[in-house]
């Protein structure tokens, strides 16, 4: 205990004030004469103590008021323990899982009526807040102590397809400590799961603030199946080609037999059989896919009767369009390169391209706008009306792949981007004088895949000066190999080499199908993103120039995902829920998003007690380690407790006092 | 208006006895419309016929002149009347609780009486006593009787305690003559007591009345505190007093005390008179010869 005004209590001495006016002023009274006493008697002694008794009550109340006064204005504090003192004001917090795993049964239900019962116990004025949280935390009420508000915030609470994350759920009870600064009692209801768990335990702390009261929601291991995971193509263009391989995995389960269904639009296209070993996978492949024209709805589905029949059905999104043409313009028919080429995207499987092969003698009057992208193989000379339609193709969107071969050499400049030709560079077999590929840049698009190209020898290579165009690639005397250059809204790709096997031997190696195959992919702009994306996934909506256009996104039930500013506004979205959304573009790329909930929240495995205890404890461990400075942060005053006494005090002492003093007033009359 | 004058308090600043009794008497005089009935002087009562062995001293020669038959003359009683004065001068007549003590205003009382008496011709003594007789001055119609009472009375301050039984023995010894014995005492003493010894005065066919002197804070107490009480006639006997009791049980037993006291007195035919000490003299000087006259 202390003061904040210490010099106040010198004041203390004023307590002398009753002392000499009950106790000395009463010894020195002088016995007074009186004629006779022979009507007086010994007993009146006794009233006299009595009074006395009184009197001295009477003494002890002035006293005491006199030096509570004084403490009041010395105004002293007490010193408390951290958590002693903290809890004052404290907040109840109310979390609740509503990740994918508190479907299972009636999981979520449960833990809402549990909340609801913390709330109808609290005290007058005491207030709280509901927390929603999964894979992020969601505020559904704020800190209020009105009962109805915390009962529908409860109430409010839906299922999500989230994965839980009890890393994200400790970072928000962090912030809001440090922003109320209050004291904070959180329950928490979940079924604890122990793939939430963070790799990192130390994602887990808590502020010496916050008190963890976890409540295990139906804790225990329960047998479930799933789909765990699904391959299926973006897009079929050929459905007898296109093959979907769906896993099937089990988890505290025993060896049972699951059918696994094949569903596209809500038909079943086809259903196996499948032995599925006790905590084990196992995987199914159907053969073929058809599927209509369009953008599609696919599920692998499996008929389990587990108590969570949220993750017995996996999505992917497939679309079912007709090759597009690529046109391929050569100085000769038949050339090396055009069949290295074609065989090249023919060997990548889907044949998303048709490659039309043409000579510059008939390109004259073509028009380039109907192709995905157009190839000029070693040209010695373009049309000029050819090239200008090229430019303006490019500008608009459309993208030209060139390469340089020897007809190259008498040329100046590169066609379509203007770009200096140098040198051209030449080898001999002899000697085996040639050049390798000493630098790739594995970010670009056409080598994301596939690096390895240390074999390939360049025997004949044009240099061409980069200008403003990105190098993906550089020989072993730094000649630029694989320029990128963006015209307008297109590309131009220039490869320095012919796709023949004369001036170097790249289509005889593994590599060039797979370079073939992303470059044209990549200037025939068929993203290769996969069929599905986990709940919690992004989107692009726009690029930088498309601001201000429209995107609507409609969610798997089918409402509006964006208000209307984020339709015009925003960048991307993110999945929330599981299904498919459907995103409609302004330039008419509209996508359909399979998404799905990640299958870590299948496993509905416990965390071992004894690991909550840990997680609990961090709060305990930072209360200990700030405590003997929080002491003395955190005096406690005792001014209004010690003025109440002193209010109480001069209440009694009025009563006595005025008890005291009405004998006077008969002995007056 | 001269009411004021009498007031005991007012006559406490005035330092010369006599002139303190000169101003209670004349101013007293004054009040009763000049009435010849005041005094103490024998008067004719009645006629009888001499019977043999009369005294021929008391035969009206003048009756017996024009009526040729001797016939006497009765008075009432002898022509000069005396009066003693006894004045109790006890520690406790010291007691007063305002600026005259029981003792002043019994000297202002004897002084006025010796005053009285002496304009009447009349014999005055006084004997001052406590527990014993202090001082005696013996019943006269001499020149200079006044001064001596009133420096007798003068001299009178307070003593011992009060003992009635010894010096109403020496009493006895002084009183040759009839006449009226005045006793001023606060007669703290049980009244059984006080009438077995004062009664045989009344022997001697004297007239005999108590003045019991107290002052107003022994009639009616009055306390604001407890306080601690000494006995003035005994100083090493003390009490603490409670202001309820004082205010209650006090006084009850004082009125009784006074009331039996009153009855005894009365009961042995002698004369009873309270005097309030913070009453104007002269009212206790005209109640008292109001009560005379009607016995008259």
């Amino acid at each position: 205990m202390g003061f904040f005004t210490p010099w106040f209590l010198a004041a203390g001495l004023a307590v002398g004030l009753p002392v000499w006016l009950h106790l000395l002023r009463k010894h020195k009274t002088t016995p007074l004469p009186f004629s006779s006493l022979m009507f007086f008697e010994k007993r009146t002694q006794s009233s006299i103590k009595h009074r006395r008794l009184r009197y001295l009550l009477l003494f002890a109340a002035r006293a005491l008021l006199v030096l509570l006064l004084v403490l009041a204005f010395a105004q002293p504090y007490v010193r408390q323990t951290v958590l002693a003192s903290k809890r004052s004001g404290e907040v109840t917090v109310l979390a609740i899982d509503n990740s994918l795993s508190m479907r299972a049964g009636n999981r979520l239900s449960q833990a809402k009526t549990a909340a609801k019962s913390v709330i109808g116990g609290l005290r007058v004025g005491q207030r709280a807040q509901v927390l929603a949280f999964g894979s992020r935390v969601q505020v559904m009420s704020e800190v209020t102590d009105d009962h109805s508000s915390l009962n529908a915030a409860v109430d409010s609470i839906e299922p999500g397809d989230t994965r839980t994350s009890y890393a994200e759920l400790s970072r928000s009870l962090r912030a809001i400590a440090q922003s109320l600064k209050l004291p904070l009692a959180v329950e928490l209801y979940s079924d604890m799961q122990q793939t939430g768990w963070p790799a990192n335990f130390n994602d887990l702390r808590l502020n010496a603030t916050v008190q963890l009261n976890p409540h295990p929601i139906e804790a225990k291991e329960t047998s479930n199946f799933t789909v765990e995971n699904v391959v299926a193509p973006r897009r079929v263009y050929d459905a007898k080609k296109a093959r979907v391989l769906a896993t099937v995995a089990g988890f505290g389960n025993k060896k049972s037999t699951r059918s696994v269904s094949l569903v596209l639009n809500g038909r079943v296209l086809e259903t196996k059989q499948v032995d599925v070993p006790e905590n084990g996978r196992a995987t199914v492949e159907f053969l073929s896919l058809d599927v209509p024209y369009g953008r599609n709805k696919g599920e692998v589905r499996i008929d389990t009767a587990d108590s969570l029949p949220a993750d017995d059905t996996f999505n992917f999104s497939v679309e079912r369009s007709d090759p597009r043409h690529a046109l391929f313009v050569q100085e000769s028919a038949g050339s090396r390169g055009l069949v290295f080429f074609k065989a090249a995207l023919e060997a990548a499987g889907q044949s998303a391209f048709e490659i039309d092969p043409a000579t510059v003698d008939q390109v004259a009057n073509v028009s380039p706008s109907k192709y995905a992208f157009v190839v000029l193989s070693d040209l010695g000379a373009v049309p000029p009306a050819f090239e200008n339609a090229l430019r303006e193709y490019v500008r608009t969107g459309g993208s030209v792949w060139i390469a340089l071969g020897h007809l190259s050499v008498g040329r100046t400049r590169v066609p379509v981007t203007g770009d200096a030709i140098q040198e051209a560079r030449y080898a001999g077999r002899e000697g085996e004088r040639f050049q390798t590929v000493a630098w790739l840049d594995t970010s670009h698009p056409s080598i994301l895949k596939d690096d390895r190209w240390e074999g390939v020898k360049f025997y004949q290579t044009i240099h061409v000066v980069p200008g403003s165009a990105r190098v993906a690639a550089r020989l072993s005397d730094q000649t630029p190999l694989l320029l990128d250059q963006q015209l307008g809204e297109g590309h131009v790709l220039v490869f320095a080499s012919p796709f023949d096997n004369v001036a170097n031997d790249f289509p005889i190696h593994a590599s060039f199908v797979p370079f073939i195959e992303q470059t044209a992919r990549y200037l025939g702009r068929l993203d290769a993103g996969p069929a599905s994306v986990l709940v919690g996934g992004f989107a692009e909506l726009r690029d930088s120039k498309e601001k201000g256009a429209a995107v609507d996104v409609l969610d798997p039930k089918g409402e509006r995902a964006l208000s209307l500013e984020e339709a015009t506004k925003a960048q991307n979205i993110q999945f929330t829920m599981a299904g498919f959304y459907d995103i409609r573009r302004p330039n008419g790329r509209n996508e359909l998003v399979a998404v799905n909930a990640d299958r870590h929240e299948s496993e509905l495995v416990p965390v071992p007690p004894d690991s909550i205890t840990l997680w609990q404890n961090t709060a305990q461990s930072a209360a200990a380690g700030v405590n003997s400075s929080a002491d003395e942060q955190k005096p406690v005053s005792l001014w209004w407790y010690v003025m109440l006494a002193v209010l109480l005090l001069a209440v009694a002492e009025s009563l006595l006092g005025n008890q005291h003093l009405s004998v006077d007033k008969e002995a007056a009359i | 208006m001269l009411q004021r004058f009498l007031d005991p308090a007012t006559l406490a600043s005035i330092s010369s006895l006599d002139l303190v009794a000169k101003t209670v008497v004349d101013g007293f005089v004054a009040g009763l419309h000049r009435s010849p009935d005041f005094g103490f002087s024998q008067e004719f009562a009645e006629y009888r016929a001499y019977s043999e062995g009369d005294d021929l001293r008391h035969v009206d020669w003048n009756v017996f002149a024009r009526t040729d038959r001797c016939f006497l003359k009765r008075y009432k009683g002898e022509t000069n009347s005396q009066l003693l004065l006894l004045l109790d001068t006890s520690a406790s007549m010291g007691f007063g609780s305002a600026s005259v003590t029981k003792l002043d205003y019994a000297r202002f009382v004897a002084a006025s009486l010796c005053y009285m008496a002496n304009t009447q011709r009349d014999a005055a003594g006084l004997i001052v006593f406590d527990e014993d007789v202090k001082n005696y001055v013996a019943p006269s119609t001499r020149q200079g009787q006044l001064f001596r009472l009133l420096h007798a009375i003068e001299k009178a301050e307070p003593g011992t305690h009060t003992d009635f039984t010894k010096p109403f023995i020496h009493f006895q010894n002084f009183l040759h003559r009839r006449g009226i014995v005045v006793v001023m005492s606060d007669f703290y003493e049980d009244p059984a007591v006080i009438v077995k010894t004062v009664e045989p005065l009344r022997y001697h066919g004297n007239e005999v009345i108590l003045f019991h002197l107290l002052d107003p804070q022994e009639i009616k107490p009055k306390f604001r505190d407890p306080v601690l009480l000494y006995d003035l006639e005994e100083t090493t006997k003390s009490l603490e007093v409670s202001p309820e009791y004082a205010t209650n049980e006090y006084r009850r037993k004082m009125d009784s005390h006074i009331e039996a006291l009153a009855s005894k007195v009365r009961g042995a035919g002698m004369d009873y008179f309270l005097m309030d000490t913070g009453r104007p003299l002269d009212e206790g000087l005209r109640e008292y010869l109001q009560v005379r006259k009607g016995r008259l």
